[in-house]
């Protein structure tokens, strides 16, 4: 409910809301199923505890809600339903994210089709991209990068096969002209090749880069470049996509962190993802592009054929 | 010799319950001076640098999109109601606003920052009631204003006792800036991702100049303009698309690189003919006022670069006190060394 001024009771987080079970831990805090006491919904609590040696609001916690404020009607984007704050057992100021609960993320749909030849069905991962793409869209069109899609960041409602884009703690505003990228973002794996040599602009490529290498994922159920660091990371692109020269990517040797690298030409994409469909390889190879500038659109993405035969009624 | 800083280190405030919600008074405790170090305290200036850098452009749609809601974070016509009625302190706003401008260029934070802190202020202000008589509640409110946009939109945040540069007479604890935050956030309902006049700046450039990229000295024409529009409560009538607009127009008009009939016949598509002639006025009247508005800016080019040089820089600022230093000497002993925390450091653990 929202307050109007002093004296009005408001209902701590601690009262309005029974914790189930935990469910995940992020960075500054724990994730909870809960149900709300008053309507017996179950929702996802998000706690922050804030600390008072720290300087007040964590910015990821602020980047997160105000960017989800802004983000509120799509439905690909988790809905955040409230902001509460409380008080813990020890009388420390929390605060609680209150979502939408979703019982699942991309991570463990992948994981749970682990038999040997168990694949996920081609219309189940059609759908999912789509809905993924239609998501980036609407983040991209309201000036947003998300910049870490990774699989555990895409929750996903198991009987709906709906998909959700989550976790906005490390998304900008692409209006603001930040003259800097902080490398730490973004789970190495997902990494744009132009953030891996050190570019200082950035633009809504980077998601589409991790785009493509989780639709890849969805394929083979294994990640297409799973580099442990970023030198490695670079090389596993390299050797597959073939390593860049002025040609192909005008500009890259100029790049902060670009280096001599061993000469690879590249390989064709339906070695790296056997089984997809020719038309889902193109799809691919326009998200894998170098050049960011030629990186295929979000919003075109959801236009190119390989969507042509899904029924987006729902979606 | 060192700088001094013009603080009461006697000065103690008791929280007013008024203030912050109930929940958050631990019984009108009251807050303590922290003192101000100069031996540690060495921030890194940075390069004083308008130029933005190259951004995509926001799509058609997008624009679209963003002039659909432009209105939840436009204070608008009741805050300007306020100030002129009197209901609101006109000063205490504008001392507000002139720290905050300052504290800007101190840590070089490129101008749609302080107009995104100004937009946090003046919403704020329009929805919720400060006590009145009680002068230290703006400057509290214009910190946490202050902290909530470095840490929205810049790498870099500095910690709370950092932010409090300049000529403050009150120096704020960490814990009561955080609760201020959080009377901010949920006065403003968390929307925080404020949508200005940079917002639609580079959209409007380029599409009044033939959809070629405006030159840098435009751009910058027009960062000066957009930023002397937000000191004044003038411009307050007008939403930041209209401010953009008007901006882009005269400035473009003025360098006689584009046809004034054909800009305003575009950009009458997306904002009000009327509200668009007023405000490009308004803006040629404050383009003329502000002569002294570009000597400033100079002069603040022209600051030293090296920590010790901006040191000296700021003794210019500051009354020299001997008293002061005395103090200031003292509480350097028992104070943390302050550091620049970096965001996100934790975030290479968060691999697959």
């Amino acid at each position: 409910m929202e307050k109007t001024g002093a004296g009005v009771v408001v209902l701590s987080a601690k009262e309005a809301f029974e914790k189930l079970e935990k469910v995940g831990e992020g960075t500054y805090g724990k994730v909870y199923r809960a149900r709300e006491k008053a309507t017996g919904k179950i929702v996802a609590l998000k706690k922050t505890r804030l600390h008072e040696d720290q300087d007040g609001v964590p910015p990821t916690t602020l980047r997160e809600v105000s960017i989800l404020r802004m983000l509120s009607r799509d439905p690909h984007v988790v809905s955040l339903m409230d902001v509460k704050q409380g008080q813990n057992k020890e009388g420390k100021t929390v605060l609680y994210l209150v979502f939408e609960y979703m019982d699942t993320d991309l991570k463990k749909f992948i994981r749970s089709f682990d038999q040997p030849g168990q694949n996920i069905p081609p219309e189940t991962i059609k759908s999912l991209m789509y809905q993924l793409c239609k998501g980036i869209a609407f983040c991209h069109g309201h000036g947003i990068l998300h910049r870490d899609l990774k699989p555990h960041n895409l929750l996903m409602d198991r009987k709906t096969m709906m998909l959700k884009i989550a976790d906005l703690g490390l998304a900008r505003a692409f209006t603001v002209p930040i003259k800097k990228y902080t490398h730490e973002i973004l789970t190495l794996w997902y990494r744009a090749p132009e953030v891996l040599l050190g570019a200082t602009h950035y633009s809504m490529a980077v998601d589409i880069w991790s785009v493509g290498c989780i639709f890849a994922e969805l394929v083979t159920r294994r990640a297409l470049f799973p580099g442990d660091s970023e030198l490695q990371q670079l090389l596993h692109i390299f050797r597959l996509l073939g390593t860049p020269n002025e040609e192909v990517w005008p500009g890259v040797s100029k790049l902060k962190d670009w280096h001599e690298y061993p000469q690879w030409n590249s390989q064709s994409l339906s070695t790296a993802v056997p089984g997809l469909e020719e038309l889902g390889l193109d799809l691919l190879s326009q998200m894998l592009e170098y050049e960011p500038s030629k990186r295929i659109s979000a919003k075109k993405a959801m236009e190119h054929a390989y969507f042509d035969d899904l029924d987006k009624r729902n979606l | 010799m060192a700088p001094s800083f013009d603080f009461a280190s006697s000065l103690l405030c008791t929280e007013d319950s008024a203030v912050f919600d109930e929940s958050h008074n631990n019984g009108g405790t009251m807050m303590s001076m922290m003192g101000v170090y100069e031996d540690t305290w060495s921030p890194r200036k940075r390069h004083f640098d308008e130029e933005p850098d190259e951004l995509p452009l926001l799509s058609d749609e997008s624009l679209a999109m963003m002039v659909e809601k432009e209105c939840q974070h436009w204070p608008g016509l009741r805050c300007l109601n306020k100030l002129q009625t009197g209901d609101l302190d006109f000063g205490a706003r504008m001392e507000a606003v002139d720290w905050i401008l300052k504290v800007r260029s101190h840590f070089g934070y490129c101008s749609r920052s302080s107009l995104v802190i100004q937009n946090y202020l003046d919403r704020f202000l329009c929805a919720y009631e400060l006590p009145k008589g009680r002068v230290w509640t703006m400057q509290l409110l214009a910190v946490a204003c202050l902290s909530l946009a470095a840490k929205l939109d810049e790498t870099e945040v500095p910690l709370s006792l950092d932010l409090q540069v300049g000529e403050s007479k009150f120096l704020f604890e960490a814990k009561t800036i955080q609760r201020m935050e959080l009377l901010v956030l949920s006065t403003l309902k968390w929307r925080m991702q404020a949508i200005t006049p940079f917002t639609f700046l580079d959209y409007f450039l380029c599409k009044i100049n033939d959809d070629q990229s405006p030159l840098r000295s435009s751009i910058m024409r027009s960062i000066q303009l957009i930023s002397s529009t937000a000191r004044g409560i003038d411009f307050l009538e007008f939403k930041p698309s209209e401010i953009a607009a008007a901006v882009a127009m005269y400035v473009m008009g003025e360098t006689q690189t584009v046809d004034t009939g054909k800009a305003t016949s575009f950009l009458i598509q997306h904002v009000e003919k009327e509200r668009l002639l007023k405000c490009v006025k308004m803006i040629q009247e404050l383009s003329c006022n502000s002569g002294s508005a570009k000597d400033s800016s100079a002069s603040v080019t022209c600051l030293p670069q090296s920590p010790i040089g901006v040191l000296d820089a700021l003794c210019f600022s500051y009354k020299s006190d001997d008293t002061n230093a005395g103090s200031s000497v003292n509480s350097s002993h028992n104070s943390p060394v302050a550091k620049r925390r970096k965001l996100n450091k934790t975030c290479g653990a968060d691999l697959l």
